[in-house]
């Protein structure tokens, strides 16, 4: 729990500065949830701002203060399908995958907290996560959500479940055909034994 | 035994929310099938290898909840308005009310009377003829000083009359109220004398019996403590003598055996001188006899 059920019942009853701790608390989660979803800063902001504007909007609307992280993910995941299904009507290119700024002014390895570790392999590791995030959006959106949830933001299978409105069957289904596909996709990649020090 | 574990049972115990019988059925059969343990294996290597990507580190911007409450009616500001002034209206009405205003507006004549009294009549309009002043009969100015006159001495003297019954009951209550503290005040004192004497007494009563209790017991201990003391003083002096009679017998018995030994010492002295006197002799006699030879 990020937060207590104090804080939780003050933004729902209006109070400012409860409902920004709560942003301030949540806003790494939903982003990283988003730039996962997306792997786009641009897409994550915007995905995030949504998700926050809109809880501080209806929070007085939630009932039970137990359930919301998932009506948190709810939202966010909401979001994340409509800027997808945009995106793909769209079918314009992002100005970041064209120039990446992160990579052209500061490289990932600088950007490390663990900076003074053995930079080759620190360098390694970024293109790793390069890969492995890649990776990752080649899954469907229905299972790079799941895989998200679970793998990254903790979510028990049940509260996916109250996210998705899935039942838990499924929402393990989603997640063992989503992680041997990205078993698959980087077996394809060559990510392997060697790469990692260990079988995958 | 065909338990066969399905994917979701393989997802749920690889996050760890497989419990109870069937996390138990899970692993036995895991230790049954090396190929189930296999693909549990290459799944954990897969969670691994997924935990290197991190989070991105983000400072969350302002978020800026716009106004978007509701506009109804009632906030606008004619509403506003109006509904004030019916407030005080409403409020003018209920003081009006409360206070038993009657207004009348009847033949040029506008009546105003509170509390339900006879409506004072005030006359708006003069429209026809002018009030005539009734002729009445007049006083004189000495009349109405004497009548003033005689008014005044009347209150002074009924003032006075009351001002004198006053004075003389505060003066009965006064003395009664003294009469009655007195009394109480004198037999609070007796009260507290003779408590205080009684209290004087035991306390000295007590003082003197804890002064003989105190005095008894010093004198005992004392007593006692100079008999130890003296008892003491005597074995130590008594072993004090005896020490020193034991020196002194150490000493006369050393003096003895130094006398003892210088005795023999000269004794061996004198036996090896007069051994060597008589050698001396013995020999110079057969010097001078075989001179003599």
């Amino acid at each position: 729990m990020m937060h207590s059920d104090t804080l939780l019942t003050r933004a729902k009853e209006g109070d400012q500065n409860a409902q920004g701790k709560l942003v301030q608390l949540w806003y790494k989660r939903i982003y990283n949830f988003s730039y996962k979803f997306f792997l786009d800063h641009d897409m994550a902001m915007e995905v995030s701002q949504k998700t926050f504007i809109s809880m501080c909007r209806n929070l007085a609307g939630l009932q039970d203060n137990a359930r919301f992280k998932s009506w948190l993910y709810k939202i966010a995941v909401n979001y994340c399908r409509e800027e997808a299904r945009k995106k793909k009507g769209n079918r314009s290119l992002s100005f970041d995958s064209v120039w990446n700024r992160e990579a052209e002014e500061s490289p990932a390895w600088e950007g490390s907290s663990q900076r003074l570790d053995n930079p080759e392999r620190q360098l390694q590791q970024a293109e790793l996560a390069d890969v492995l995030q890649q990776a990752l959006g080649e899954l469907s959106d229905e299972q790079r959500e799941v895989v998200i949830m679970k793998e990254y933001e903790g979510l028990k299978f049940r509260e996916i479940a109250d996210v998705l409105n899935l039942s838990e069957n499924t929402v393990k289904s989603r997640m063992y055909y989503g992680l041997d596909g990205l078993r698959k996709i980087l077996e394809r990649k060559n990510i392997g034994k060697d790469t990692l020090g260990y079988e995958l | 035994m065909s338990y066969k574990p399905t994917e979701h049972d393989l997802m749920a115990y690889l996050y760890g929310e497989l419990e109870g019988d069937e996390r138990a059925a899970l692993e036995q059969y895991l230790l049954e099938h090396a190929d189930a343990r296999l693909e549990l294996e290459k799944l954990q290597g897969l969670r691994r290898t997924l935990a290197q990507v991190k989070d991105k580190e983000v400072i969350a911007p302002p978020i800026f909840v716009g106004d978007r409450q509701q506009h109804y009616f009632w906030h606008t500001p004619y509403f506003k308005t109006i509904v004030s002034i019916a407030a005080s209206l409403l409020i003018v009405m209920l003081v009006g009310k409360l206070a038993g205003l009657n207004i009348r507006y009847q033949q040029n004549e506008l009546k105003i009377s509170f509390n339900g009294g006879a409506p004072e009549t005030v006359p708006v309009a003069p429209a026809t003829a002018p009030p005539t002043i009734a002729s009445a009969p007049t006083l004189t100015q000495q009349q109405v000083q004497d009548m003033i006159n005689t008014s005044v001495q009347q209150n002074n003297a009924a003032l006075q009359a009351s001002l004198s019954a006053t004075e003389q009951k505060l003066n009965a209550s006064i003395r009664q109220s003294l009469a009655l503290n007195s009394g109480q005040v004198d037999n609070l004192v007796k009260q507290a004398s003779s408590a205080s004497q009684q209290q004087v007494r035991d306390f000295v009563a007590s003082l003197q019996t804890e002064n003989a209790k105190l005095v008894k017991s010093y004198f005992q201990l004392s007593a006692n403590e100079q008999k130890q003391y003296v008892e003491g003083l005597l074995v130590d002096f008594a072993k004090y003598l005896q020490q020193q009679r034991n020196d002194d017998l150490q000493i006369v018995k050393t003096q003895i055996n130094s006398l003892q030994q210088n005795t023999d010492l000269f004794k061996q002295e004198t036996e090896q001188i007069l051994t060597s006197i008589i050698t001396t002799v013995g020999t110079g006699k057969n010097t001078s006899k075989q001179n003599l030879n």
